[in-house]
């Protein structure tokens, strides 16, 4: 079996609760064995609904689930052998942090010695080997949370589901969590469908990203293409942080294109999703890609901007300028010894590549 | 340029240095002598001072409700148990009969010095203390109340000794040498005497415990058939309940509101009209035996008997009581969330293990209040029992309430009244150990 | 425990009523029904002094014993049944009052003497007679009717259920009339442990057949739903059932038992002077026949009956009252009066013994 065997497949998954609106709209989707797939999206997006479905508890409307090449839509969800992660947990109050390890291998009718052998296994995992004897409540957040991982790991499924996870905690120590998941992946070389809607999250942690809008997904790449190369325009907007400026096609070159954006400038970018010449576009460029005050010439697109707002940010500062029509495009500057010093009003240069401006749909 | 500047505090990242000083307690900075205040007073005293008008107003917010506890339990509770062990009456109307008592042999027929004795007691007695004590003494042997009542108004024409041959001229019964022992069971001023009646003993003329008469044997009947009703009630409403609370529970909430109204509505009727209803539906010719005889599944000459007897009252206790285990359970599945039966399920359990395993055991602080709500109030329960109960169906309550209300031996429906009470926190006691107290939720 | 809840709303209740009463009425405490309306209208209407408050109780003497021992009495004159009137009056509940305030008979004679039964004790005011007795509905027995307490007793000759209270008073008597036992030697035989074995004998022939009742209007729905062929019942139900509703029930007078009825003045009552006369108003001979217009219960005072008797037909609804009247002459023979002292002796034994008997 090699690595890129699909363990799961989404054929033609269609999901309605109602009738009448579709929730989830023609999902194909494959994870592949050892991968970390994490589902990103908007509330509302349809991405828990699609982990449920295949948890077990929401039967699909039409098409068909695959685990390991079978189909699952029948399989009630205690048969399906999947681990799970819950939002809150779902630690069992009344066991204690031993017990609800336990809980999977007792139903598994394994035996006594077995079943302590490996709960102690689970909890040394997530480093909490003295804390078999107490209850839930008495734990906190971050180690509930990793009392849940254990659990979902104790009985070695192949597949484990996080449904937002990290959801509950606080900066600091969702963090510190995304390190110790992505550690025990690696480690165990488990599958995991992932739901969240942090991109940062879903970027440190994630194989491949399937951005969901709307019951479609918009694009599943890994994240670094994801972030380089969004298909669309939601994507770009999406992930990361992302200039927007609006135009229509002027002339189409095969590879490039020269996009008429709204004051009358023309600005050449990379064809990646645009229906043709007079077809509105939406130009997407990252701020990190923007240099300020470049050489004249030496770049395709450079324009005169206006300082509007200066934000320091330690490291670099955030400057938005106005140009091309809109105020709210943003650069970062660098904070290297030789950045430029502007201060608001400022008038100045900025330019980017024509690779760096990807033109997208509107 | 005030954008470039923090200068906001506390969007700074919580620093321990920082929380290390202000939570430094300033005692650790003056360990010789007592800590005074800026103004010079020592740190105590204006503590005490600024914590005395807090204090007064917490006092004046919980007086009301002790004045109300005290007045309402308390002094009714103790004079509840005073009553069921008072016997002074007795010892303060026939003192010197009582000593005459301790002399006899309690076998021979009494001497001429004991109904001097008596003579003396009920002359100097007042006449009200008389007819009450023949009451009290009623209890203890039938026949006592007319013998006083009688001895009472034929006192006058008794003119000097000898006594014996006069009083029992008065009445014959005086020869009885029963009446005459049935004085020891109320020598002394306080008795058990009352807990003995509630449990068909009785204290003999030597004041050893034994049976009453077989024929008056009832109260043990009762205790029993009391627990028996309160413990099926108990078990039938959690039966019934535990569905409806789970779909109360779980359903969305438009449905569960309407279901709760449902639940609720026994309690806007009058408990009267249900009972009437309940008639209506369970009498021999009420509509359950009718459908089931036009039916055909039941003949005419055998229709069911369940109303005026132990079912009935079962039955129409089990509706009645019904909203106090729902409520309580309810309450607890409320804050249950679907995720623990999901996960349940996910880590391998079937949905009926998952339901034993991890949602029954969440229920139980649910279930615990709701049994021992019901129980409570069922083991007290009488107007249900005295309507529907006919010959087999009326409960310890309904003596109580003869007693209080028509017998007027108030010590008996105290004893049994404590004995009740006890019961009760007994069994609240075992519900501690068993499952916890401080982990039933009331709703 | 819960008469002690009662007895503190009470005392609430004392505080808001005596401020509310500050002028002299009378708080008449009675049994509600059409009972309570007989009175309104015999007694009420006839009445020109101080205002009646009309005011139901279920009966007992817990109430009363609350009021009279809290100090805080509320209630003035109170409708009692024989038992209540000799222990309310033994327990100092109720006041003595002085015979010769009373109304004479129209012949002059007393009102002590003018009594059907003689007056137990110096606390009761004549009131009524009203009689436990068994009835069946028209039409429920084939060829022979049932006439005598002996054929309530027998199911082979008339079959169906029996309609009997869950207390033992009367019961007792009229099992051991049915038995065969003069009405004479009644209590001479209850008074010994074989007469009561005797009775409760008689009773295990009708337990199979038996329907307990508790309260006074369920009798006739007994009957009417047939749930029984037969019940006892107070005389006045029945009577109200015939009289005012033309129902077609049949009393068998005969073995009925018969209880008496008294009023009583409250210890301490509030409005003492004012009931003293209500009393003395509603004894009098005139006012005891006047009930009988509006309810089939017989009067206690002789002088009463003979006012009805010459001015037949009585009852409001135009017929003659006499032919339901429990007290008239030609059912007494075959009649008992309760002998409320040989209950007030024995009825507590009795009651324990009759509870036991039910459940068994």
């Amino acid at each position: 079996m090699n690595a890129h065997d699909p363990l799961v497949r989404f054929v033609n998954i269609q999901k309605s609760y109602d009738g009448e609106t579709l929730i989830v709209k023609d999902l194909n989707l494959s994870v592949a064995k050892g991968e970390f797939l994490t589902m990103l999206g908007p509330s509302g997006s349809g991405k828990t609904t699609c982990l449920m479905m295949l948890a077990g508890f929401e039967p699909a409307t039409h098409g068909e689930i695959y685990l390991e090449d079978q189909p699952i839509n029948r399989v009630p969800p205690h048969k399906r052998g999947i681990g799970m992660v819950f939002q809150n947990y779902a630690l069992f109050p009344h066991m204690t942090v031993a017990e609800n390890l336990a809980f999977p291998l007792d139903v598994r009718g394994m035996s006594k010695s077995e079943k302590m052998q490996r709960v102690k296994r689970a909890l040394d995992m997530v480093q909490l080997g003295e804390f078999g004897d107490r209850r839930p409540v008495q734990l906190s957040g971050g180690q509930q949370q990793r009392v849940a991982v254990a659990r979902s790991l104790v009985f070695d499924p192949a597949l484990v589901l996080m449904d937002e996870p990290l959801g509950a905690l606080d900066k600091n120590l969702r963090e510190q969590m995304q390190y110790e998941i992505k550690s025990i992946h690696e480690n165990l070389g488990i599958t995991v469908v992932y739901v969240t809607h942090d991109q940062s999250e879903a970027l440190t942690l994630s194989n491949r990203i399937a951005v969901f809008d709307d019951g479609v997904i918009q694009q599943c790449a890994p994240p670094d293409m994801l972030y380089e190369e969004p298909e669309n325009a939601f994507v770009a907007n999406f992930i990361g942080e992302n200039n927007r400026l609006m135009g229509t096609v002027a002339e189409d070159n095969g590879n490039t294109v020269k996009v008429n954006v709204n004051n009358g400038h023309v600005v050449e970018a990379k064809k990646v999703k645009v229906e043709g010449v007079g077809s509105p576009s939406t130009l997407s460029l990252r701020p990190e890609r923007v240099v300020v005050a470049p050489e004249p010439a030496s770049l395709p697109n450079i324009f005169l901007a206006k300082t509007e707002e200066l934000i320091y940010l330690g490291d670099h500062i955030r400057t938005r300028f106005s140009v091309c029509g809109t105020d709210d495009f943003v650069v970062k500057i660098p904070n290297s010894s030789v950045h430029v010093c502007l201060s608001e009003g400022d008038e100045v240069n900025v330019g980017w590549k024509v690779e760096d401006c990807r033109a997208l749909d509107a | 340029m005030a954008g470039l500047v923090f200068t906001d505090q506390s969007r700074l990242p919580p620093s321990p240095f920082l929380n290390n000083v202000s939570t430094m307690p300033t005692a650790s900075a003056n360990p010789a002598g007592p800590i005074l205040t800026v103004d010079g007073t020592p740190l105590k005293t204006s503590l005490e001072r600024s914590l005395k008008l807090s204090k007064l107003r917490a006092v004046g917010l919980v007086f009301p409700p002790l004045v109300f506890l005290i007045f309402l339990f308390v002094i009714p509770i103790g004079s509840l148990l005073t009553r069921s062990v008072d016997d002074s009456l007795s010892n303060k109307v026939l003192p010197r009969t009582l000593a005459a008592f301790e002399r006899w042999d309690k076998t021979s027929e009494p001497d001429e010095a004991m109904f001097e004795a008596l003579y003396l007691d009920m002359k100097a007695a007042e006449k009200l203390d008389l007819s009450k004590l023949g009451t009290r003494m009623n209890y203890e042997k039938s026949g006592w109340r007319s013998l006083v009542k009688i001895t009472t108004r034929g006192l006058k024409r008794i003119e000097g000794p000898p006594y014996k041959p006069a009083m029992l001229k008065l009445n014959k019964r005086w020869g009885d040498i029963a009446f005459w022992q049935s004085l020891g069971a109320m020598k002394d001023p306080v008795t058990f005497g009352y807990y003995l009646n509630a449990v068909d003993l009785k204290y003999d003329g030597n004041k050893n415990v034994m049976r009453v008469n077989k024929h008056r044997r009832i109260y043990q009947l009762l205790w029993w058939r009391t627990l028996l009703v309160s413990t099926i009630v108990t078990i039938g409403c959690l039966i019934l309940a535990y569905p409806v609370a789970h779909l109360l529970a779980t359903l969305p909430l438009r449905i569960s509101n309407l279901l709760m109204i449902c639940v609720l509505m026994p309690f806007w009727t009058s408990l009267l009209v249900r009972i009437v209803a309940w008639m209506i539906m369970l009498q021999q010719n009420g509509v359950i035996n009718d459908s089931l005889v036009s039916l055909g599944l039941l003949h005419d000459d055998n229709r069911l008997e369940m109303m005026y007897n132990f079912t009935g009252t079962v039955i129409v206790m089990i509706q009645i009581l019904l909203p106090f285990m729902i409520l309580p359970i309810y309450s607890v599945m409320k804050t249950i969330p679907p995720s623990y039966m999901k996960a349940a399920q996910n880590l391998g359990a079937t949905p009926a293990l998952a339901f034993l395993k991890v949602y029954l055991p969440q229920t139980i602080p649910g279930v615990g209040a709701g049994c021992i709500l019901v129980f409570i109030v069922a083991i007290g329960y009488y107007i249900t029992p005295e309507l529907v109960g006919g010959k087999d169906g009326r409960l310890i309550g309904n003596l109580i309430a003869h007693h209080m209300q028509h017998s007027l031996n108030w010590g008996l429906a105290a004893a049994m009244g404590a004995t009740l009470l006890a019961a009760i926190l007994i069994l609240y006691w075992v519900y501690d150990k068993l499952i916890g107290v401080d982990n039933m939720k009331m709703g | 425990m819960h008469n002690y809840l009662r007895n503190a709303f009470l005392c609430a209740a004392v505080v808001v009523g005596t401020l509310g009463t500050a002028q002299a009425e009378v708080n008449m405490v009675t049994w509600g029904g059409a009972y309570a309306v007989s009175q309104q209208k015999a007694y009420g209407d006839t009445w020109k002094g101080d205002k009646i408050n009309w005011i139901n109780y279920n009966g007992g003497l817990g109430e009363i014993r609350t009021q009279v021992e809290s100090g805080a009495v509320t209630w003035d004159v109170v409708d009692v049944l024989p038992d209540q009137a000799r222990t309310g009056c033994d327990e100092g509940l109720f006041e003595p009052l002085d015979r010769g305030m009373f109304v004479p008979a129209p012949d002059g004679t007393p009102m002590d003497q003018d009594t059907m039964r003689a007056l137990p004790n110096d606390c009761v005011v004549p009131n009524i007679f009203w009689s436990y007795l068994a009835f069946y509905e028209e039409g429920t027995f084939k060829g022979e009717q049932p006439s005598t307490i002996a054929d309530f007793f027998d199911v082979k000759k008339f079959p169906g259920k029996r309609g009997i209270h869950t207390w033992p008073n009367a019961l007792i008597e009229m099992a051991l009339l049915a038995d065969g036992v003069p009405v004479d030697q009644i209590y001479e035989v209850m008074s010994t442990e074989k007469g009561i074995d005797r009775a409760f004998a008689k009773l295990d022939q009708i337990k199979e057949h038996a329907v307990f009742w508790s309260s006074g209007s369920k009798p006739i729905e007994l009957v009417k739903s047939g749930e029984t062929s037969m019940s006892l019942a107070y005389n006045g139900r029945v009577g109200a059932a015939i009289l005012s509703q033309g129902e077609k029930l049949v009393p068998i007078w005969d073995g009925q038992v018969l209880e008496e009825q008294w009023f009583t003045l409250m210890k301490g009552a509030p409005n003492a002077e004012a009931a003293k006369k209500f009393l003395v108003h509603i004894s009098a001979p005139q006012q005891q026949a006047g009930q009988a217009k509006w309810i089939n219960y017989g009067p206690m005072r002789k002088s009463a009956m003979e006012i009805i008797k010459a001015n037949e037909p009585w009852h409001n609804t135009g017929v003659n009252v006499m032919p339901h009247m429990p007290n008239r002459d030609d059912v007494l023979a075959t009649s008992i009066f309760s002998n409320a002292a040989w209950w007030a002796d024995y009825g507590g034994e009795l009651k324990e013994r009759y509870t036991a008997w039910m459940s068994q």
